[in-house]
């Protein structure tokens, strides 16, 4: 069993947390759909996307404001091109685990 | 008839008035809505060319759009410093900021270097500061220089000829204006009766509760001239209550219908076709049934009681619980009537609470033939309550129905007939042999008003850039 990476309570509507997950940092975003995990470094510059805001499903980066979808890490607009790494979500007991898509989880 | 009444423009539809509906109502009007004011400006075509033609889509890019103001956004999208909305018109793009707690600025989406365009969504956002993506010269949220990399090359550049291109902005009713103009006259120099009229029922008080973006296959014009006459209800929505309906002309800039809901007049309809509405005339239970989708939760209209007034107060006591407002003092037209004001070239605002809606039409990019229609309701806010986060929008396609959008609930399919027309009437405007549309004197002044606006403003422009 990995750790439960964050509390669902402590990620209110609306709200952006990162994680370390897999040695990476991750972010956590939360929308009316779900919640949701994608990598934290745009990959325009690498800039920290939890500088940014999350409008909708949209996820803004503060650098030069490329547009991702946080629900399948695409790329929406310029400057970025290339997706964001997503990571698959579960919640138990109020808690939050994350799995790296295509591997099982452990 | 009386001399008066052989004046064009100056005959009206037979039978009761807007005016005689809402001088009856149990909750009367506020002053405005008691106004009326008509003006006779013309018979004559309007040009399908205005419509088509690439040379005066042209004239407008470079003549209305980049000198008129036009709301970018709702300050209720820019709650937090650096929260962006971008705002795209045609060739334009425009961005709006929260550049400190208590401004809001705007600057042409352009970067200073060699003119990339800074942020390349639209809608809204969130900055620490603008990057330009090519050589990452950098502003702060103010539009001052922040960084230019290898600045020793550029002895030449300074706030004063690299800043970020201001654009005027301006608030009202909540929205945010922009001008691109910089020499432009203030706002309230184009508001004509809003301010005035808004103030019985303020926007600022209210909050977007939703918002759908839809591409028409229609230049803007044409898609904006669906929404500014009742006259197309009877054909285009099987609707008996745009026989009477009132029209204002107010002033170059804003224009003004009213059309009631939950009464109509049979004798506005006498030479529609067929005998629908008139025989038998609805009977004010069937009235008060026909706005049971509004929810207002009565069934029966009893003796001394009308459908409107049941209605009404049906619904002050449903939306008022919903919303969490005091409506017990907002009149019955207020709580029912659809009163759609305009504001030139491409706005409309409507203060009820039934019909509580704002559009917005734009061109879709250069393409003379297709456009952007905003459709925003704006609901009132809660006592002392803050603006909520507002919804992302939704965004349709030109295929796509509204019915898609599920909140929208019965007024889907009313925007989809609205809308349904505009493809056949662009064919239509190319096939023609006939040169132009005609309009009636007063059911559709509104849209002479609007072109004779058009063009005044665009001369009166290019006359001043002529004598530079
Ligand atoms: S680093 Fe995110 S857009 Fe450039
Ligand atoms: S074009 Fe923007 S920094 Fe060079
Ligand atoms: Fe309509």
């Amino acid at each position: 069993m990995s750790d439960a990476v964050l509390l669902e309570a402590d990620l209110p509507m609306g709200g952006i947390k990162v994680v370390e997950f897999a040695g990476k940092e991750v972010l956590l975003g939360r929308i009316s759909s779900g919640i949701y995990a994608v990598d934290n470094l745009c990959s325009h510059a690498e800039e920290r996307l939890a500088n940014g805001k999350l409008k909708g499903h949209r996820l803004i980066c503060p650098l030069h404001g490329a547009a991702f979808d946080i629900r399948d890490g695409s790329a929406l607009t310029r400057p970025a091109t290339k997706p964001l790494s997503t990571y698959t979500v579960r919640i138990e007991n109020g808690e939050i685990f994350l799995g790296e898509p295509g591997k099982e989880n452990s | 008839m009386t001399d008066q009444q052989d004046q064009p423009g100056a005959t009206r539809s037979p039978g009761a008035t807007i005016a005689d509906t809402l001088r009856s109502d149990a909750v009367p009007p506020p002053q405005p809505l008691l106004e009326a004011r008509n003006e006779y400006m013309g018979d004559s075509d309007i040009p399908f060319a205005r419509y088509t033609d690439q040379a005066f889509f042209d004239r407008e890019m470079n003549s209305l759009w980049p000198r008129c103001w036009q709301w970018a956004c709702r300050e209720e999208h820019l709650q937090d410093v650096g929260d962006t909305y971008v705002y795209d018109v045609g060739r334009y793009s425009v961005i709006v900021v929260r550049s400190s707690p208590d401004e809001i600025k705007a600057f042409l989406n352009t970067c200073t270097h060699r003119g990339t365009r800074l942020l390349g969504y639209q809608g809204g956002g969130y900055s620490g500061g603008f990057r330009c993506p090519f050589h990452g010269w950098s502003w702060q949220l103010d539009g001052c220089i922040d960084n230019i990399p290898g600045r020793w090359d550029f002895p030449h550049v300074s706030d004063e000829t690299h800043g970020l291109q201001p654009v005027q902005c301006e608030l009202w009713g909540g929205f945010v204006f922009i001008n691109m103009d910089p020499e432009a006259a203030p706002l309230h120099d184009f508001l004509d009766v809003l301010p005035d009229h808004f103030q019985h029922f303020p926007l600022d008080q209210r909050r977007i509760r939703l918002h759908v973006q839809k591409t028409l296959p229609a230049n803007w014009k044409a898609a904006q001239e669906a929404f500014i006459e009742a006259y197309h209800n009877f054909e285009t929505h099987n609707s008996p209550n745009g026989g009477n309906a009132q029209y204002d002309i107010f002033g170059d800039f804003v224009t003004r219908f009213i059309h009631n809901l939950g009464n109509y007049s049979p004798e506005s309809l006498v030479d529609y076709p067929g005998e629908k509405f008139r025989e038998p005339v609805m009977t004010e239970d069937e009235l008060l049934r026909s706005m049971t989708f509004f929810g207002h939760g009565k069934s029966e209209v009893g003796p001394g009681e009308t459908a409107r007034s049941v209605a009404a107060a049906g619904l002050r006591e449903q939306l008022g619980t919903k919303f969490g407002i005091d409506l017990s003092e907002v009149s019955d037209s207020i709580m029912l009537d659809s009163i759609e004001y305009h504001l030139f070239p491409n706005m409309f605002f409507f203060p009820g609470i039934n019909v509580p809606m704002v559009y917005r039409f734009r061109p879709n990019g250069m393409d003379v033939d297709s456009s952007l229609f905003d459709f925003v309701i704006l609901e009132p806010l809660s006592e002392g309550a803050t603006h909520p986060e507002p919804p992302e929008p939704h965004i349709l396609d030109v295929e796509q129905s509204y019915t898609e959008v599920e909140e929208l609930g019965w007024l889907g399919p009313v925007y989809d007939e609205d809308t349904g027309n505009l493809a056949l009437q662009t064919q239509g405007f190319k096939t023609s042999r006939k040169q132009g549309l005609t309009l009636g004197n007063y059911q559709e002044s509104r849209i002479r008003r609007v072109h004779l606006t058009l063009d005044k403003f665009m001369d009166e422009r290019e006359q001043g850039a002529s004598n530079e």
